[in-house]
């Protein structure tokens, strides 16, 4: 028993560190933007799709991670600047407009790729015992470039100049302008970011997950309760709650059914909601 | 220097700039005051293209400001202090400080900087919201100055600031005037756009009514009492 415990702990924690990836670029698009963006669970898709392609044009797995993201990032600056800009100040429309782009982008997805789930082989096979039990290697290595990814994220955010106009231009958008930052440049930079955060997810939870036009769809309520609970436009809170959220329903799908462990996250969600609506993660904000 | 031109407001329905001529000459440090909500902050905002104007001329310099970007304006060489300071609070002192550089800070402009505001030096690694409204005002001024600025405007630099903060302020604007920056100034208070300021337009109901001396101003006050309800 304790041994599932672990495991799906273990599952879970990696889990959570993907879906930290994904859930930032969600809550950064939010906080700069004011866009409810209900097609991010589909850049992760289209993460993992592209993925499964670089792996069938190269035969390997790797390039996948500088590819992918960067095509992600390009994807994300063509969107924002054809769909989102044109209704900014908008943001009961963004919900529709992106809803739209979520259809668009599973549907097209599934003309191309085809509706069949597939499964990518983990490049690194084996297993590694960790606290008594047999762990795969690949996951440790997710969990790693997931941190990687996180730390590097938020390195740009506080140390480089694009990074210090972005959370200026979250603050207050019109002082940025008034003080030479090219505002319109960063909105289209961090949708950009967004779509390769979540792109970058894809690549890294490819070989643990099925690469699926669907894909982003069951993810996407898990992240919107990692920003929820995180608190709205709190980045180091929404990767600690995708961390504990994904924990949580690691451990309690030891004993419990999958079902009863979303029930446990959204139960949470609702407590957060009612008892501290700033967020779980005040402290952390920034 | 900077000349305004027929300039013409809508916000919506409301029609807030109705003509406003002004002009602020090289070096020159003018005011602009009038009642609440006469216009001053849109006129401010207008220069800076925060805010879309439906008639009229903004030149800075010989340039349209109508042909830049709103975020190109302050390359031009106007500075901004926005009205409640517009401080970025997540940000710290020295993020604040260099926001609108870009490259490297200038050292020795930084020193200067930091002569007119020493408080600021002792600061740098603390967020701009733990500052005193005060200290704030003076991250304001002095992130301005870190452009390089050939114009300041000031929207009520000294509002809601502790007194004996507000001489210091008014000595620092009064220092960057001398090393040949140009303010233009929107006030409520009037002593202190008089101290500052040789050159007086008073707004009301979006237009121009008056502009002169200060010291002509001076000896008008019925025009005082008519325009700013205040007696001399």
């Amino acid at each position: 028993m304790m041994d599932t415990i672990l495991l799906l702990a273990l599952n879970g924690l990696i889990w959570g560190l993907i879906i930290a990836l994904i859930a930032l670029g969600l809550s950064i698009i939010f906080g700069l933007l004011d866009i409810i963006n209900v097609a991010h669970g589909d850049f992760f898709m289209v993460g993992t799709v592209l993925t499964w392609y670089v792996l069938q044009e190269t035969g390997l797995f790797w390039p996948a991670f500088i590819l992918v993201p960067v095509i992600g990032f390009v994807l994300g600056a063509l969107i924002q600047r054809s769909i989102i800009q044109p209704i900014r100040n908008a943001a009961a429309l963004s919900i529709v407009a992106t809803f739209g782009l979520s259809l668009i982008l599973q549907e097209l997805v599934r003309m191309i790729f085809g509706a069949t789930p597939r499964r990518i082989l983990p490049p690194i096979q084996g297993t590694i015992p960790i606290f008594g039990i047999e762990y795969e290697i690949y996951r440790i290595l997710a969990a790693a470039l997931s941190v990687a990814a996180l730390i590097a994220f938020f390195l740009f955010l506080q140390y480089t100049k694009i990074g210090t106009w972005m959370r200026a231009v979250r603050h207050d958008r019109e002082t940025a302008i008034a003080m030479g930052i090219p505002a319109q440049r960063i909105f289209i930079l961090t949708f950009g970011i967004g779509f390769a955060l979540a792109a970058f997810g894809g690549v890294v939870a490819a070989p643990i997950t099925t690469v699926d036009f669907r894909g982003g769809v069951d993810l996407l309520p898990f992240c919107f309760m990692a920003v929820i609970i995180g608190g709205l436009g709190n980045l180091p809170g929404t990767a600690a709650a995708a961390i504990l959220l994904a924990l949580l329903e690691g451990v309690i799908q030891s004993f419990a059914d999958p079902t009863v462990a979303r029930i446990s996250s959204l139960v949470l969600m609702s407590a957060v909601l009612m008892l501290r609506p700033q967020g779980l993660f005040r402290g952390l904000a920034k | 220097m900077l000349s305004l031109k027929g300039v013409n407001v809508h916000i919506g329905k409301l029609h807030i700039l109705q003509g406003v001529n002004l002009d602020v000459k090289e070096g020159e440090s003018a005011a602009l005051l009038g009642r609440n909500g006469v216009g001053k902050t849109t006129t401010l905002r207008a220069i800076m293209g925060l805010v879309a104007k439906s008639a009229g001329a903004i030149e800075f310099n010989g340039t349209d400001l109508a042909t830049c970007q709103p975020h190109e304006i302050p390359r031009k060489g106007i500075g901004y202090v926005p009205q409640g300071r517009g401080i970025f609070p997540g940000l710290t002192v020295l993020e604040n400080l260099c926001i609108g550089v870009t490259g490297k800070p200038d050292a020795q402009l930084e020193e200067y900087v930091f002569t007119c505001f020493p408080r600021l030096k002792e600061r740098l690694k603390q967020q701009g919201s733990t500052l005193s409204g005060g200290e704030q005002q003076m991250l304001a001024i002095a992130r301005c100055l870190m452009m390089r600025p050939k114009l300041i405007i000031l929207d009520e630099p000294t509002e809601g600031i502790m007194p004996r903060l507000v001489s210091q302020i008014r000595r620092e604007i009064h220092r960057i005037n001398q090393t040949g920056i140009s303010i233009l100034l929107v006030e409520q208070n009037l002593e202190t756009a008089l101290k500052l300021c040789p050159r007086i337009f008073l707004m009301e109901k979006g237009t121009i009514v008056y502009s002169g001396a200060a010291q002509e101003l001076k000896t008008q006050p019925e025009i005082v009492h008519r325009y700013l309800g205040l007696s001399m």
